[in-house]
């Protein structure tokens, strides 16, 4: 009977999680209420985990409750420590969710709610939640073997090398477009970039105390940070309202990006205990809080989203960024759907801390379920607002208009009418000088959570309260990857280059830690330069390579995890992994394609570059800027360089496994697996 | 009743320690609980120590997520 219940249940479950998908997928004309897209997800959520994740377990992985884990064998108190599941849970999603299922839907919403809405959820149930869990289950098997190591050990060593070649472009490329996004959120706005530049006192103040008065007490320093960072969310009022401090702290896009550049510098080279640290542990902290509030605001206010299902943006000639749904949905969207990223986290710190490897299911499929649902709400904060506003916030001036009269025609033109009357109120509500042309995804998601939080607390008149504290939320948790994604980058340049010249090698010897340090600031802090002043260049060009370098990463941990696959002998269900491999390499190599040989100057970068140097030779460029465009034909063909070197890295790892798998597959060769030797548990089953 | 609230205060008394666990403040006593258990206390760091070299190892690798 009550096997029957549950059937019953499931079966409701799904045919739930079907009429919603089929109504906001047919759905037209009228706005459509978020409620369907919550029902959408969360069922369709959980019957992926109930059965999809079970069958995995179950057939692919085979996981054994019987085997001990790295945790149970290594357990040291200090790598390898066993964790209650919900806390690694917890500790993973921490570690998962970044700026990109923020951003990427934000983004994607140019082409209406649909596209990245199913993308979102097919892409997480189907290949991002799979590669997650499959990898961490690796992991676990190679007591904790880092993607480099275990693609080394299992596929070639030249794959390990692409491996981490990969890893450390990926990281500078990020780290220079979350750079941008912050830039393209605080310029000219004073009361954002008071609160973000009074974090960092705040953080120091929080590494003496427990570095010096109460060491790892996490808990009660974050509270009273916490506490802190959201006086000075308010006391920013006070700065933009005062116009000699107004003036301090109304900064343009060039000096934020030098002042980030230092920024970053500082946060690599000092003390990890002294910034680093204590950010992340503010930032973790609200972070939590405030996607758990829009979850809940989203379901209590159940706002409706105004954008219809399919812009004609869909053609790809959309003014956020360039390009036609396939690929660049895809690319864009990135890590709501699957991340190349996550698979270092799932090969890093979780598989030391598991306890048992029936765990890695909830960890690792169900907390990329938890990181999707994050950026379905996010696509529904985007798509809730009028999509002129939208198109407003998010296209570069380049595409609508230098001034606002203009840019108003042109996006009333599209047939999304907005009037510059209408977007100075807005902009006034939410206590900014102004919101036209602020590309880059957060000042749109922090409009859409703001009208989202004050419908349920305070009405407009807290209005430009919440749009701060959403600026300030998506700012300090981009500025913690910042920090911390820098920090790694000194340390894989100082690894790499170890090998060239041994002193660059010590970790500890303070001039390679500043040569180190400037390298990795220096990389990325180029793209966050060339996205600020290229007129065509910003997110246009910058998040779709991040994608594009993201996606293939992706596909570097579907290729290992295969390959182990095919060694265990799982050749029946081998298509789990294999079939978003092969969509990934699809998506990545036509998007690769695209941004280098397009013929359309705003897709391919070296069709602008050429672009830009046959406007040179007809003397179309005045002399005084003949410099600057030289300028930016170096940055179209350095990004068109940057994108084949990806791509063909990716390539060659490819062609390494194909051979691997055709060895297997013809018995040519006998496999040789990597994993740890079986050890039975001594922990009773309730452990 | 009393059942109710017993569950309650278990309930709240597991939140709590998983809310230690997973923000950190846990860390220092699961390792002196370990180093105690593996008989090697004369390796014991203090808190100070160990605080400091757990953050210097986190934040050598990959740790936080695009």
């Amino acid at each position: 009977m009550k096997r029957v219940l549950q059937i019953f249940i499931w079966v409701a479950l799904a045919m739930v999680a079907a009429t919603a998908l089929a109504t906001i997928a047919f759905h037209r004309g009228e706005p459509i209420s978020a409620t369907w897209f919550v029902l959408a997800a969360g069922c369709s959520y959980m019957v992926a985990y109930r059965l999809y994740s079970a069958f995995i377990a179950a057939k692919l992985l085979a996981l054994d409750n019987t085997r001990a884990t790295p945790s149970e064998r290594h357990d040291d108190g200090r790598d390898f420590v066993p964790t209650n599941k919900w806390v690694l849970f917890g500790h993973h999603f921490a570690a998962i969710a970044g700026p990109g299922p923020l951003v990427g839907p934000t983004l994607a919403a140019q082409f209406g709610y649909l596209p990245g809405t199913l993308w979102l959820i097919a892409g997480a149930a189907l290949a991002g939640c799979v590669q997650d869990f499959v990898i961490l289950f690796c992991s676990i098997r190679r007591d904790g073997k880092t993607l480099g190591e275990m693609a080394r050990d299992e596929v070639s060593k030249r794959g390990g090398f692409i491996a981490q070649l990969a890893v450390l472009a990926i990281m500078i490329i990020l780290l220079g477009v979350v750079a941008l996004v912050i830039v393209n959120a605080l310029k000219s706005s004073p009361w954002a970039t008071f609160t973000l530049a009074s974090t960092i006192p705040i953080a120091l103040l929080l590494g003496m105390y427990l570095r010096f008065f109460r060491p790892g007490r996490v808990l009660e320093a974050s509270l009273v940070g916490v506490a802190l960072v959201l006086f000075a969310v308010v006391a920013g009022q006070w700065v933009a309202d005062s116009p000699a401090w107004a003036k301090a702290f109304t900064l343009s896009g060039l000096t934020l990006t030098f002042a980030i550049i230092v920024y970053g510098f500082a946060a690599s080279a000092l003390p990890v205990w002294l910034l680093l640290a204590p950010r992340d542990y503010l930032s973790a902290f609200i972070k939590a809080g405030a996607m758990f509030s829009l979850a809940t605001g989203i379901m209590l206010v159940r706002p409706h989203v105004l954008m219809p299902p399919l812009t004609h943006f869909a053609d790809g000639n959309g003014p956020v960024f360039a390009g036609k749904i396939f690929p660049f949905c895809f690319i864009t969207i990135a890590c709501g759907a699957i991340s190349g990223f996550h698979s270092l986290i799932s090969s890093g710190t979780t598989p030391k801390m598991i306890q048992r490897e029936v765990h890695a299911r909830l960890i690792g499929y169900g907390a990329m379920l938890l990181e999707s649902f994050v950026g379905v709400m996010t696509m529904v904060a985007a798509c809730a607002m009028p999509p002129g506003v939208y198109f407003a916030i998010n296209s570069p001036a380049s595409s609508v208009g230098a001034t606002p009269i203009a840019a108003a025609q042109t996006i009333s033109s599209w047939g999304y009418p907005i009037s510059a009357e209408n977007m100075a109120a807005l902009a006034h509500s939410v206590g900014e000088l102004t919101l036209w042309n602020r590309a880059g995804g957060a000042p749109s998601l922090a409009v859409g959570m703001a009208k989202i939080f004050s419908t349920s607390i305070g009405g407009d008149r807290l209005l430009s309260i919440w749009y701060h504290f959403a600026i300030m939320f998506e700012a300090l948790f981009i500025l913690t990857v910042l920090d911390a994604g820098t920090r790694v980058g000194r340390f894989m340049v100082q690894e790499l280059g170890g090998r060239v010249w041994k002193p660059l090698g010590r970790m500890n010897w303070y001039p390679g830690i500043l040569i180190s340090s400037a390298l990795i600031v220096g990389s990325w802090g180029y793209f966050l330069y060339q996205g600020v002043v290229d007129p065509l260049g910003g997110i246009n060009s910058l998040w779709p390579l991040f994608g594009i370098s993201n996606q293939l990463l992706a596909a570097v941990a579907l290729v290992v995890a295969t390959t182990i696959l095919l060694k265990m002998g799982r050749l029946k269900w081998i298509w789990v992994t294999l079939v978003p491999t092969a969509w990934l390499l699809t998506i990545t190599m036509t998007a690769s394609y695209q941004k280098i040989f397009s013929i359309n100057p705003r897709i391919g970068f070296l069709s602008y570059a050429n672009l830009l140097t046959a406007q040179i030779a007809a003397g179309k460029i005045p002399p005084a800027k003949i410099a600057e465009t030289q300028r930016f034909i170096f940055n179209n063909r350095l990004d068109a360089v940057v994108t084949a070197v990806l791509a063909s890295m990716i390539l060659v790892l490819l062609v390494e496994a194909i051979l691997q798998w055709h060895a297997i597959l013809s018995r040519g060769q006998q496999p040789v697996l990597h994993e740890t030797p079986y050890v039975p548990t001594q922990w009773a089953e309730g452990d | 009743m009393q059942r109710s609230w017993n569950a309650m205060k278990k309930g709240m008394a597991s939140f709590w320690q998983g809310l230690r666990e997973w923000c950190g403040d846990a860390a220092y006593e699961k390792y002196t609980k370990c180093v105690l258990r593996s008989r090697q206390q004369g390796d014991l760091l203090s808190p100070t120590e160990f605080y400091v070299q757990q953050l210097n190892k986190k934040y050598s690798r990959p740790n936080r997520c695009c």
